[in-house]
């Protein structure tokens, strides 16, 4: 008797997970970067257990490459209830349309409800390709998602103009409904190390790409963008001690090098580069100002900026009377150690 | 060969000011300015009609209140500019824009290239470039850097980034690209073509044509997007000290600007 009961309750059970497993989810398509998970990656797998508890339905990892495999139980750790993968050679290289035709096929068979994308080059030029072959509707560059349970709707708030102020998009009649997550907006899942399972592999057919990379671009260099253009800035000041090292920053954080009037004097920057109401004024969205003391003019200049870091030794000094973030040190100290920890 | 530049426009952000507190956008200018990566598109349009003597036709990327824009296209070298009418456009998202597109494009007799900014200035959203590169069935280059078409007229080449360097692919045409902010500097308008565009003069003038939306498509189509309001950051706040070793500090230092990276959408090592 209480086999039988058994035997009915499984039954049960393994119809709801084939019924679970033929429809609906929450997917995330992985971003393999130098055979690792990006973070934007773990990021969305934690957005995801989190739509996905909300819903009551399940998480899937979508895992393409060459030799990704053993990838896929970080997934499972991050919340993954399934993951599918496509590892195969023809994949070690991102290439649109094979990457395309496994997860357009894919996502034809699975209906998902909502699919996640890390806001990178790949998930840029996947998903929108994705919404359109599947009417769906896309969100990008999603910070926050809240979910309209009733409606079974998420709801993104997208950065406008840098971050000033978020538009709040949803797309409540278009299934699926794809979105692009920034990398660094959303927390790092907890990673439950007792988690397992077993992935499921996925066939690939060899689609050849439609655009084909001839080789490196010899001697090109991109065109420098006007000072005021600029998205992040690193300007350098007499206190700074060690113009190569503010080099090497402005280098790895991908800014324009520029300066105080103090640093045109000493011959370190070009009149065009000084930051100065009489020079340039800016408005980039990330502003470094290392062992620049901050006149009126150059504090003037730097109004618009969107966040100011400031590095000097003096605490009287002008310019953390304008700055977010106040660095009460020796540039040539703190330099060497943030070019470690940004690279 | 027809080369179809699509641009936009966009509130130029220098005349506009969020107060976070009240939670209002106050608009001191209300400017509009065509967004860098579509001057860049629009300049690789023209550099393609100085090698090849192609027609340059300019479409816009959202429904527009007036034709300024496609005005500036006509002053700078444009053939055609077709602005796109009709009812309800005011709530067209990239899903309905790249559907109107994809028709305003067959009407025209087809297309060798499309070209339009990789990003917009304004969400920084890539999306409406690659829809319509999936409704045409075209392959798409992104995020390039320069444009030129090959000798043969066969193929379409770009450089992108690749690797932490540069690198040149090629697709076979009909093809979409799109150009990144800053790729290229958009020419000058010819000052004649710029008077008579804007006084309605001359056969510049007839190159500006009205379409009606509704005409080109043969189903209505909803957008499927829907704008739920705003919401506003804290607060800034400024003159946050830091103290400790220089590591430490360092360490700080460098989250504060991984944070901001990844709000700018940058990939940079660190936002990586």
């Amino acid at each position: 008797m209480e086999a039988s009961y058994l035997d009915l309750l499984m039954a049960q059970q393994e119809e709801f997970a084939e019924e679970a497993a033929g429809g609906g989810g929450v997917w995330v398509v992985a971003d393999v970067v130098n055979g690792a998970l990006a973070p934007v990656t773990l990021e969305a797998m934690g957005l995801a257990r989190l739509l996905a508890d909300s819903l009551g339905a399940y998480v899937y990892a979508v895992l393409l490459g060459d030799g990704v495999a053993g990838l896929a139980q970080t997934l499972y750790q991050a919340g993954a209830d399934g993951v599918r993968i496509a590892d195969d050679p023809f994949l070690g290289r991102f290439a649109l349309e094979p990457y395309l035709k496994v997860l357009g096929d894919l996502f034809a068979q699975e209906g998902p409800e909502v699919v996640i994308f890390g806001a990178t080059p790949q998930g840029n030029e996947l998903a929108p390709r994705l919404a359109q072959r599947m009417n769906g509707g896309l969100i990008e560059r999603v910070t926050k998602a809240t979910l309209d349970e009733a409606t079974r709707t998420v709801q993104g708030a997208v950065p406008v103009y840098g971050g000033e102020y978020f538009e709040l998009l949803a797309c409540p009649e278009a299934r699926p409904q794809f979105l692009t997550v920034l990398p660094g907006a959303f927390p790092l899942p907890f990673m439950d190390t007792h988690r397992r399972g077993e992935p499921v592999s996925l066939p690939v057919e060899p689609v050849a790409p439609r655009v084909r990379l001839l080789g490196t671009a010899v001697g090109f260099e991109p065109p420098p963008l006007p000072l005021r253009q600029a998205p992040v800035i690193v300007a350098v000041g007499r206190q700074a001690g060690d113009l190569e090292l503010v080099r090497q920053v402005a280098a790895a954080l991908g800014a324009q090098l520029a300066g105080d009037r103090g640093a045109y004097d000493a011959g370190w920057i070009g009149r065009e580069q000084i930051v100065d109401v009489r020079g340039v004024t800016v408005a980039p969205q990330i502003y470094l100002a290392a062992g620049i003391r901050g006149d009126t003019f150059h504090n003037a200049a730097i109004e618009e900026a969107r966040y100011i870091v400031a590095i000097h030794p003096d605490p009287e000094a002008p310019i953390f009377e304008v700055a977010d973030l106040c660095v009460e040190a020796h540039p040539a100290q703190v330099l060497p150690e943030l070019l470690t920890a940004i690279r | 060969m027809r080369v179809i530049a699509i641009l936009g426009r966009v509130l130029d952000p220098s005349g506009i000011v969020v107060n976070r507190r009240a939670g209002r956008i106050f608009i001191n200018r209300e400017e509009y300015i065509l967004p860098p990566a579509d001057r860049c598109a629009l300049e690789a349009a023209m550099r393609i009609k100085d090698a090849t003597g192609c027609q340059v036709v300019a479409l816009p990327r959202a429904p527009f209140p007036d034709d300024d824009v496609l005005r500036q296209a006509l002053a700078v070298g444009a053939d055609r500019a077709i602005y796109l009418d009709g009812h309800g456009l005011d709530r067209a998202d990239d899903a309905f824009m790249a559907s109107v597109l994809a028709a305003a494009i067959e009407r025209l007799g087809g297309a060798d290239l499309v070209l339009t900014g990789a990003t917009t200035l304004d969400t920084g959203w890539v999306q409406l470039g690659p829809r319509l590169a999936e409704i045409l069935n075209w392959p798409q280059i992104l995020d390039a850097w320069q444009v030129t078409v090959r000798d043969d007229a066969a193929a379409v080449q770009a450089v992108v980034r690749s690797d932490g360097g540069y690198a040149v692919v090629e697709a076979d045409m009909p093809a979409l690209l799109t150009l990144v902010p800053g790729a290229l500097r958009l020419r000058y308008p010819n000052g004649a073509r710029l008077i008579n565009v804007y006084r309605g003069v001359g056969p510049v003038a007839e190159a500006l044509e009205r379409w009606e939306v509704d005409a080109l498509l043969s189903e209505r189509r909803r957008p499927v997007l829907e704008h739920r309001g705003q919401e506003f950051p804290p607060e800034r706040e400024r003159g946050v000290r830091v103290r400790g070793t220089p590591a430490e500090m360092a360490q700080i230092v460098a989250e504060a600007l991984r944070q901001r990276s990844g709000a700018m959408g940058r990939i940079t090592p660190a936002a990586r």
